[in-house]
Formats: C-alpha cells, structure tokens, sequence
C-alpha cells in the first residue's frame, strides 16, 4: 500500500487542541491547531483537515494517506467506559485478574483503594483444561463445557469476550477453539480478543491484564476509527488510514482493531518519532526529547537514532510514573513501548503552600477550565504558565497567535497572595522559584530515562516541543548540564510532524524460557526465521512490496536468577546460525552499562525472541521544510531572569530573524503556537533546517 | 519552616534525593539475582548524611524502611574516624551490629567529596542464602543462631578500593547460592555508587555546608510533621494484646503486648509484658522491631512525610531485654518477620479501640512462608513462596483482597515461570469464598494457593499464623476466617498442618499441599451493612447465599434482594442483643 496521492497528513490530537501537519512532495509542511470536540474527536479532525486543505488549496482526493495519533484507547480506560467484557481462563485460575502481582503503589496509606478489575468475577468464567509449559495438553477441553458460559454470557449482555488460558502462549489451540466456538454461537457481534494472539508471552497475569485491556477498549476503538472514516469520506477524503502504536510504528486500521491495547501511548509516542527523525537529520543520533503540554511533561531516550523501548507499562497509573518502582496502581500492559517517561507538571500545574511553609507544583492541575489564573475563565490557583507570564516569559497578548489576551496582572496578584506572602519573598523572586521547583520536578522525569538507565543526559541534546517545552527547555538543560538544546519549527505541533515521518511497524515476541528450545542456537534460529516469515507475510497482506520490508531481530537476555531482561540485538554468524555466545558477551557489556555491574561466568537465559518487520517511510525529515507559523510581533519586553540578573529589556523576534551565527541572550522567540526563552548566559543561532539551537558553555 | 531556609531549595534539594533514592532501589531491583528481592522488594536503599542519618529512601518494603538508623549508628561511631574513600563496608549481625536476621546483608559505603565525608550510601538485601540448616537460611527449627548460616560483624569488604579477597571467600564457601549472593553482593555495590554519583551531582550546586544545613531541615521538618501528628492523637494511653499462635504440633501462644503512650508529641511504644526469647528462629531482633514501630505510627499520619530520620526522633520504642521482641544472643531470628507484622497489627489494634476510624481491621497476619525443594532429574531445585495476601475492613472502605499486607510491598511468582522452571504444577490460585470477616465494611478475601510434587524427591517447609488468633476485627466487626496448611496424599487422610511446625516434609510425586491464608478482618458490625453491598458480593461469588443470610441478616432468593425478609431478620438478630 505505497502512498499514492500527493500528500500525506498527521493527526494528533490532545485533550484541548488537534494539531494537523500536512507534507507533500516538496517537502513543505504546513501545520493546523484547533480545538478538539470531545464528544465527538472526529469532527474536529474533518474540520481541521477541510480547513488546512483550502487554505493550501490542495484537494482532497490528493491526499493519500491520514496518520492519527489517538487517546481513545487510554481514555476508555481513564474513564471506564470500555465494553462490557468477560473472560474465559482454565479452571482454578479465574482470580488471577483481580490478585494481579499485588504491588501497592503508595506505601503508609492505610485508605489506599486497588484499581476494580476491568471484569468483575461474576463475568469471569473457568473451563476445565489444562497444558503445561511445553504446550503438552494435560486435560483436554470439551466444547460441550462452553454451552454453559455461552448462556452466561448472552444472560448478561456481555459485548466483549478475553479468552486467556494458562500456557497459552506455548499452545494456541484451546484458545482458538473457544473463540471459533464463541463465534459460532455469538455472532460477530461480539468482540473476542485470545491471549496467544494479543500477547502469546509466558507470565500469565500480565498476558490476562493485557488481552482484557484488548477487549475492554477493542468496541470503543473499532467504533471510533470507523466514525473518523465516515466524516473523511464526507469531506472527500478516501485514502488509506493508519494509527500510531505506542512503540512508535503505525498500522492499518484493521489491525488497529483488532489489537488496540497497542494504541495506549499512541500520542506521547509519536512526539518521540519526530524528535528521534529531527536528530538523524541533523547527524545528532543521541537526544532527549522533551514534551511539556498542559498537564504533564514527557521525556524519552533516543539512543544512535532510535527510541529507547520498554516492555512495560501500567495504563491508568496516575501521572507521576517516573519513579518506575511503584507498581500496582494501574492496569498493565505488557507490549512493546516506547519508554516514556512522564510527570505531572505542565503549564496548567498549580502552585501550592502547605500549612506548615511546604511549596509544591502539581500534580494537580487546572487544566484547559478554569485554566491557569491568567486566562481570566474562574481560575483562582496559581499555576507554572502564571509564573512564566509574570516574569515576562510568555506574552499576555500573543497565546496561539494573539488569539485571546492574558490577564498578566492578575496572574501576579494570585502569585503575590497565595504563594510569596507565604513564603516572605516578592513576587518576581516567587515567579522564577516556582519556574525553579517545576524544573527541578520536570528533570525527574529525564533522569528517569536517562541516570536511571545508565546514561549520562550531558552527552545528549535536548529536543524541546509541545506547548510549553520551549520555553523552560533551557532552563531544564541548565539543570542537568545539557550543553545544547533543539527547539524544532512548528514545535507546537511537533508531534503532528512526527506522524509524517513513523515507519510501518509489526512486531511479534514469542517465549522460549523453560521450552525444549532453550539454548539451542538452531532451534531458536527456526523460531526467529519463522517469525520473520510471519511477520512479513503479515505486511504484505496489507499491501506493501516484499522489496520494501525489513526484519530486525533481538532477544529479551537476563542472568539466571533476574527478574528483568535486557533487549540485545540478535547476532547470526557467517552460515546465517544464531551466536548466542556473542549476545551473551553484547548482554553483559550492556548490563554494566546500565546497572554498573556485571558478570563474566554467571549463566545468562534468553527469554524471549522479538522480530520487527518494518517498511521504512519514504519521506525525509532533511528533504522537509517545516512552515514556521510566526504571528507575533518582534520588539523588546522586560523578562526577569532570576535574583542575580534581575529584569533584562530582551529582545523579542520571530524565528526568521535569528541569525545563522550564534549571538548571546537573552532573547525571546515568538512563535503562533510557543515561545522560546534563552537565558543571558546562552547563545543561539538557526540551523540551516531552520532548527533553534540554544548552546551552553564556552564558544567553540 | 525557620526564615532562613529557603522553601525552594528545600523543595529542589528533597526532589534531587528522592530522586537518587529511586535510582539505587532500582539498580537492585532491576539486576538484583535473588527471588526474595525482586519479588518480594525485601531490600532498602538509603541516602545518609555525614552523621549517618537517614535523608532518603527508595519507597519498597514499608515494615523493612526504619531499619539503617541502629547500624548506621554503630558503623558511625565505630568507624566514623577511620573512614576512606573506596571503603564498602559489610554487616548482617544482630547482634551487637544492628542487624535483623542473617539473610539480610547491608552494603555500606561512605562518600567522600574532595576528600570530606559527606555522606554514606546504605543498602541492605535479602540474600537467598547464607548457609545454615536449611536452604534459604530462614529455617524455623533452628534453635540458635549459630545454626542459622554466616554471621558477618561489621567488616571492610573493600578498604579503601581494595578488595577483601578472604572475605569474599569466607561468603563463597558459606552460601548454597553462591552466584545468587555474589551477584546480589555487585548490585548492592552498583547501587552504592549511583547514591555517590547523586550525591556528587547535587554537590556541584550546592556546596557542603549548605547542604548539611539542608539536610538537617529536612529532618526538623519530618519531625515536625510527625510531631504534629502525634499531639493530634487523644491523650490517653493506648493498650494491647496480640497473639502469635505458636510453634510445633503443641503450640504455646506467644504473646505480644505493647502500651502506647503519648507525652505532648512524644510517643513512647513499649512492649513489656511480651513472651520471653524461644527456641525457635522467630525471636525478633530489637532493630526490626523498631522499625515496624515506625511503619505503624507513620500510618497514623494522613498527610505525606519526607522519608528521612528526623520523623523517628519523636517516636521512643522499648522491648524487655531476652523477650522475643528484644532477644539475646544466641536467640535464633530467621524467622523473625511474623513478630515484626504482629507488632504492627499489635499497634494498630491498640489505637483501634481509641480511633477505630484512623486504622484498619487486622489483615492476613504476614506473608506465609513456603519453601520446598529437593531433586528432580539429577538436578538440585529450590522454590521460596513468600505469599500475600488481604486487608482488613477501614471506616467507609472495605478491605482489599489480592494485594500485600499494608506493611509490606510483596509480589506473587508467576505460576508459568515456576511451571517451566520447577517440578512443581499449581492447581489453583484463587479467593475464598466466606472467608473475609464480616462487617459493615467487610475484610479482603483469603486467598488460596495448591501446588503439586512432580520431583523424584523433595521436602517443603511452611510458615503461616493466625489460625487460633483471627485477624481482628475493629469496631465490632468480625475477625476474618483462619489459616490453614493442608498435605493431601494420594488415598489417604489430608493431614492438617501445624501453622509453624518445626520439621520439614517429605514429598513423592502426586503429593498435594494446599495453603489457604486467614481473611481480614471486619469494620462495623456486619447487621449494618449495606444488603446491596451484601447482593453485589453474592453475585460475584464472594459471599455464599448462607453466608449472607448467616453473617450479615440478607436474604438473596435467584440472584435478587428480598428486602422483606431482610429486615425481619435484622430486626429480630437486634432484638436478640
């Protein structure tokens, strides 16, 4: 399914905005921001896309092909309002939903309540069969025992069905006969999502956890996806649809479907990709891309041009998941991620004082309503953005291009009242503390990614986007000795531009631990070459050229004993057989890499094998030319940087205007969507990709 | 806060020690080889300050985080003058070093920042095994602890870099495991020295004296907190009694009474008038009990506390030397982490009476221990299930079921891995019907665990509780319904095992153990709850038909409510009373 029309377009849409970034062949990116329509996204996305076509004036039967980024998977859950599901598991096992791994995710709080299980125990329902680890059956099922759930589950109305049966990710079949038999019996008006086809991995409460996520969201998506074909085939749009999955890759509609516990980071993952395209284009292969939005900050890895990737992830665990030792406070999900690290600070965080002299910012938030004091809709807590605005940071009279005016002044009163007298300092010395204390919680979140994983963030840039990320980025960089940070075009809406550049992406994983297979360097090479076979077979089912897809292979590798793998790139030797004494020797140096210790005799297990079949996007974000949208006007305002230097007249310009050689700060960068801050102490310069760069430390 | 501080360092020096807090707890979790640490988080990481005191901790077993102020104390005042860099230093002793049992072994290494002491990072993990009578080093049966495995006093493992070759040596020869407890050993090392690069880091910023002077408010604001909890609480002296039902097949009781008593914002926790030391590995060393003292007050407290030392100054513990809360040498203490959650539900209890709305109803009483191992196919096999759990009923909140004890932070194996790595096959993992206590806000569910022999030949051990002494109810809520052990043998009798019996079994392929833990205790009496609460558990199954008529007064007839008959019953059960 190569593109066929002119253009292609991302969609990403956030709790408040939709941002769309549109390509065509030459390279130029136009880009759109309007605001979401919740009760139904879909509108929103037509509208946007009408209104961007006709100010290009491109038609719509030019566009070949639509890439979204979507929270539909994440807010089912958030909200509860998945389908209502049951599950089928082996007999003497239908509780290991509910006991998950028992973790507590706060520690001292007596009042803590677990997260209810998406299926209560009276849908969960028990057949009498058992396999063992190998596969073998140990108590062979009977489709007659099914008659009786099947009854239950017509009783209760039930619209989604998991199936997940002990060992299934060794052995399908059961699995398989229950769902061909349910949907015999049910209809295809039920959705039915199997283990061994969602997560055929051994741990059984993480491949239940995961394949009843699957189930609980699969309605809703389907649902959703559809109406979003609908209202494009009405503005005339036909193309090919694809969606974002949270490692970062996309995938059909259909398949989206059919796996949507997939689509839970689709959002977060697609800034990543955009950050991860920015720094292979300008020969930067490691950075750190920082997003800071509304309510939250999000930091990832991008290491020798890739994501850093995770296999973990709890959906629904609250916001502050940096802290990565916490568990139990969520839903699980056990697929493949991109490692994003996120932390309840953004611009709407409120800024508050204990009763006994504590200050804090966020988690709570005051989101788009009532929205930070400044924005004059009822808001009467502080937050980080009133700060950034009475310091001078942000313009009052220029939020997304002018469109409406700040209150600055009141946004000075509420920080004077409810949080200087407080603390016995002015309010100037207050604004740029609280700016302080969110970057010191915001640098959580990349030492997250980065000190926490064994990597040292001073050898990394800083790619800053979304919202609010520009303007603190140098200020987090400070933070963390980061000597350059990168503030893309259109960095508003980024993560739209990522969209343009995600390669077609299906992986598979399979369990070898505690096979026959186990070590056996030809036994797992038959599995990965199968597993390629699959994978590939999968893509070009949906259209693409056998020419065009490429396998990467890796292995999942701990020692024995461990309870966390490391993922190591699969070696084969000269006579294409697998080299597991050189993955063994590649784990171990990683390992001290990344925990600063190792072994060279202890017995290392492969636990898993993961095969990637991937049809590379054709555009280059180096051919590009992102369109900067500048609305504001250039001049000079009063910015105050801190007790030592105190209010600066600083310079404020478009993006154009900066030049091509470094010059020092301060100075302000206005753009329709985000603003960008140097510091006195940094200087800046435009890359020739019309990048800003902002550098520490002394001139080269 | 005092003029002085300002509240934004204060903030940013706390988030930047929590933070490397966070990053040693996970260097251990992520690459730690031992089960007990991974599964079960029984490991700590600590920041110190020059004085040794404790200034962050990573956030993993809760009853196990007040454990480094009595071997810090000693380590400092021992070597505090003769201190190098590149020293690590290693101690599991009870006695006389601060120790808890001898499978926990602490890595302590001090920080050097141009050449001054600024600080020290202190780990501790529980090790698989240090030798001893029985594999896992955490035997029941041992008498002494001289036949509980290695005892390790205070000692340089490395003296200024240099590696301690015998001694690493000594540990190799005394371990059944030793590449688990060496590599276990590195990543406490590993951790150590993530705690250094924090804290070298957070040095670049901010220079020592300041800090010190910052690190000395964060205790005085922790203590300040505390202390205001504790004047918050009723004036009176809060008392009670708490149980552990003993050991063998003629168990004695083991009693466990303690006296609470606040003076202005002191609180000072005493436990006299509790059993004497036994010949039994559950004698709980004072540092453990301590530390669960800590964990329950802390619970009290509604508002977050840094996890820094300056919250323990206001709270004063005593145990009766040679009681099984504050045991003498030779006293054996493997076992020893039952006592420490009695003493949590012992305190609990006690301010229940007072302020039942500010504690929680007994819980399953501690993880139940079980360990089997033995040979299967010519080849050694050993499996250690520390198996949790339930919460008691709260004020307006049930109990949970399927989650850790509160003072604990524990995990389950996942039965496919044990599937594929062990002889052993786990035929049911499930709740129990009827077994939460009932209340108006009904205990968590027991849970249910049977595991299967498949080895040619192997033994198991099991330590549980709480079966003659329930999980107390609070409020006159009902206590939750018992443990018990089970051996069922093919065509034979099930023998009903002791709770903590002092010998291991043997076990043939086919033979069956099924360990059911006790439910958590009701809040409220039962008769007050709400009959569509009481509906809603019968639906799923929670709750039996006559269980709801018999221990709550709710008559449910095909799935429906009958209000009717419900209220009859209630009415007469109050005119009964």
């Amino acid at each position: 399914m190569a593109v066929s029309g002119k253009f292609s377009v991302g969609i990403d849409i956030g709790g408040t905005f939709t941002d769309i970034a549109l390509i065509g062949d030459g390279g130029e990116i136009h880009t759109h921001k309007l605001l979401s329509t919740p009760q139904d996204y879909s509108i929103a996305i037509a509208n946007g896309i009408e209104q961007l076509l006709d100010a290009q004036e491109i038609d719509a039967s030019d566009i070949g092909l639509i890439i979204h980024a979507t929270t539909v998977a994440t807010n089912t859950i958030l909200e509860f309002k998945g389908a209502k599901t049951a599950l089928i598991t082996t007999e003497g096992f239908r509780d290991v939903l509910e006991m998950r791994r028992l973790r507590i995710p706060v520690l001292y709080d007596l009042r803590f309540r677990k997260p209810p299980p998406l299926v209560p125990r009276r849908r969960r329902f028990e057949l009498a069969e058992r396999l063992d680890s190998n596969g073998q059956v140990l108590r062979a099922m009977n489709e007659e025992d099914l008659r009786e759930i099947v009854a239950a589950l017509k009783e209760e109305g039930v619209e989604s069905v998991a199936i997940c049966l002990i060992h299934a990710h060794a052995n399908s079949d059961h699995e398989r006969r229950i769902e061909s038999f349910l949907a015999k019996e049910l209809g295809d008006q039920i959705y039915l999502s199997r283990s061994s086809e969602v997560l055929p991995e051994i741990r059984e409460y993480e491949r239940s956890s995961t394949t009843v996520v699957n189930a609980y969201v699969g309605p809703v998506v389907a649902s959703y996806l559809h109406s979003i074909s609908r209202n494009l085939k009405k503005i005339g749009v036909e193309c090919p649809l694809q969606i974002m999955h949270s490692a970062g890759g996309v995938m059909s509609v259909d398949l989206a479907v059919r796996k949507p516990s997939h689509l839970v980071e689709s959002g977060p993952a697609a800034g990543v990709i955009a950050a991860a395209r920015l720094a292979e284009a300008s020969s930067r292969p490691n950075v750190i891309s920082f997003d800071m939005g509304g309510t939250t900050a999000k930091a990832a890895l991008v290491e020798g041009g890739k994501p850093t990737r995770t296999a973990e992830y709890e959906v629904g665990a609250g916001i502050n998941l940096c802290s990565k030792l916490v568990k139990g406070g969520g839903y699980p999900i056990k697929l493949p991620f991109i490692d994003v690290s996120e932390i309840g600070a953004g611009g709407g965080s409120i800024v508050s004082v204990s009763e006994d002299g504590r200050i804090s910012v966020g988690p709570e938030s005051a989101g788009a309503e009532p929205g930070p004091v400044a924005y004059g809709r009822g808001g009467t807590e502080p937050t980080i953005t009133d700060a950034l605005i009475a310091m001078g940071y942000i313009n009052p009279k220029n939020i997304v291009g002018g469109k409406f005016d700040l209150d600055r002044e009141a946004a000075i009163a509420a920080i004077q009242e409810k949080v200087a007298a407080r603390i016995g300092k002015g309010a100037d010395e207050t604004a740029h503390g609280i700016l302080t204390l969110a970057v010191a919680t915001m640098t959580r979140a990349i030492k997250a990614v980065s000190t926490y994983q064994g990597r040292d963030p001073r050898s990394f840039s800083l790619v800053a986007f979304g919202g609010n990320g520009p303007v603190v980025a140098a200020e987090i960089a400070r933070s963390l000795n980061m000597a350059e940070v990168i503030i893309p075009p259109a960095a508003g809406v980024f993560s739209a531009v990522g969209l343009l550049f995600s390669d077609v992406e299906y992986e598979l994983v399979r369990s070898v631990f505690g096979r026959d297979a186990g070590h056996d360097a030809a036994a797992l090479s038959a599995i990965y070459h199968e597993m390629a076979q699959e994978a590939r077979h999968a893509l070009i089912e949906e259209g693409y050229s056998p020419q065009t897809i490429q396998i990467e292979q890796m292995a999942d590798i701990r020692y024995a004993g461990q309870a966390y793998e490391l993922t190591i790139a699969a070696k084969f030797d000269e006579n294409d057989a697998l080299d597991i004494e050189a993955m063994g020797t590649f784990f171990g140096y990683e390992h001290e890499r990344t925990y600063g210790h190792k072994s060279d005799t202890d017995p290392f297990q492969i636990i898993s094998l993961k095969t990637i079949a991937r049809v590379p996007n054709l555009y280059q974000i180096r051919d590009s030319q992102l369109q900067s949208n500048h609305a504001g006007k250039s001049g000079c305002r009063s910015v105050y940087f801190g007790h030592q230097e105190q209010w600066l007249d600083t310079p404020v310009c478009a993006r154009g205007e900066i030049p091509k050689i470094p010059r020092s700060g301060p100075l302000v960068i206005e753009e329709f969507d985000s603003t960008c801050v140097v510091p006195p102490d940094a200087r800046v310069h435009l890359d020739d990709a019309g990048n800003v760069i902002i550098r520490f430390g002394e001139e080269e | 806060m005092r003029p002085e501080i300002d509240p934004i360092t204060f903030e940013v020096i706390q988030n930047a020690l929590s933070s490397i807090a966070d990053e040693m707890a996970l260097v251990i979790l992520r690459s730690a080889y031992s089960p007990v640490v991974r599964d079960s988080m029984d490991y700590s990481t600590a920041l110190c300050d020059s004085k040794g005191q404790v200034v962050a901790q990573g956030l993993t077993l809760a009853v196990q985080l007040g454990t480094f102020p009595d071997v810090m104390r000693i380590l400092v005042s021992r070597y505090g003058e003769e201190m190098h860099d590149g020293d690590v230093f290693i101690v599991n002793d009870p006695y006389g070093y601060g120790g808890q049992h001898l499978p926990d072994i602490y890595i302590i290494t001090p920080i050097f920042i141009e050449g001054t002491l600024a600080g020290y990072s202190a780990t501790m993990a529980h090790h698989s095994d240090v030798g001893g009578i029985a594999p896992g080093s955490v035997a029941i049966h041992a008498r002494e602890i001289y036949q509980e495995g290695l005892r390790l006093p205070l000692a340089r493992l490395y003296s200024a870099g240099r590696e301690n070759e015998s001694l690493f040596e000594i540990i190799t020869k005394n371990t059944r495991s030793p590449i688990q407890v060496l590599g276990d050993l590195r990543a406490q090392i590993a951790a150590c020295k993530a705690g250094q690069r924090g804290l070298e880091q957070l040095a670049e910023k901010y220079d020592l004296d300041q800090l010190n002077f910052y690190f000395e408010a964060l205790h005085d604001f922790a203590e300040q907190r505390m202390r205001a909890v504790i004047e918050a609480l009723p004036d009176v002296v809060y008392e009670n009694v708490d149980y552990i039902d003993g050991v063998g097949h003629d168990p004695q009781q083991l009693r466990i009474q303690v006296r609470i008593e606040i003076r202005g914002s002191d609180v000072f926790v005493d436990f006299d008038g509790s059993s004497k030391q036994i010949a039994a590995a559950i004698n709980c060393p004072v540092a453990a009990v301590n530390s669960a003292t800590y964990c329950a007050i802390r619970c009290m407290a509604r508002d977050p506390i840094p996890n820094c030392e300056g919250y323990m100054r206001p709270i004063h513990v005593s145990a009766p030397v040679g009681s099984i809360l504050n045991p003498v040498e030779p006293a054996a203490c493997g076992a020893r982490g039952v006592m420490a959650y009695r003493c949590f539900d012992a305190i609990m209890g006690a301010f229940g009476k007072v302020l039942p709305e500010s504690v929680i109803a007994g819980s399953e009483g501690g993880p139940i221990l079980f360990s089997v191992g033995g040979r299967h196919k010519g080849k050694p096999f050993v499996l250690t299930e520390v198996m949790v759990g339930c919460w008691g009923g709260r004020h307006g909140i049930d109990g949970e079921e399927g989650i850790s004890n509160p003072a604990a932070n524990l995990s389950n194996q996942p039965i496919e891995l044990i599937e594929a790595e062990l002889p052993l096959r786990i035929h049911k993992y499930s709740l129990v019907t009827d077994s939460a206590g009932p209340g108006e806000f009904r205990g968590g569910m027991a849970f249910e665990r049977i595991f299967e022999n498949l080895a040619d030949q192997s033994q198991f051990t099991v330590r549980s509780d709480r079966r003659k002494h329930r999980p107390y109810g609070v409020a006159d809520g009902q206590p939750g319904r018992p443990s018990a052990s089970t051996l069922i043998r093919f065509g034979k009798a099930a023998i009903n095992l002791p709770t903590m019996p002092m010998e291991s079994f043997d076990l043939v392929p086919g033979d069956i153990v099924q360990i059911i833990s006790a439910g958590g205790g009701g809040f409220g009496p039962a008769f007050e709850r709400d009959p569509a609460a009481v509906l809603d558990d019968v639906l799923n199954d929670k709750v039996s038909i006559e269980g709801a008529r018999h221990d709550y007064g709710v008559i449910i007839r095909d799935g429906v409510l009958d209000r009717d008959s419900t209220n009859v019953l209630r009415a007469r059960a109050r005119e009964a009373r």
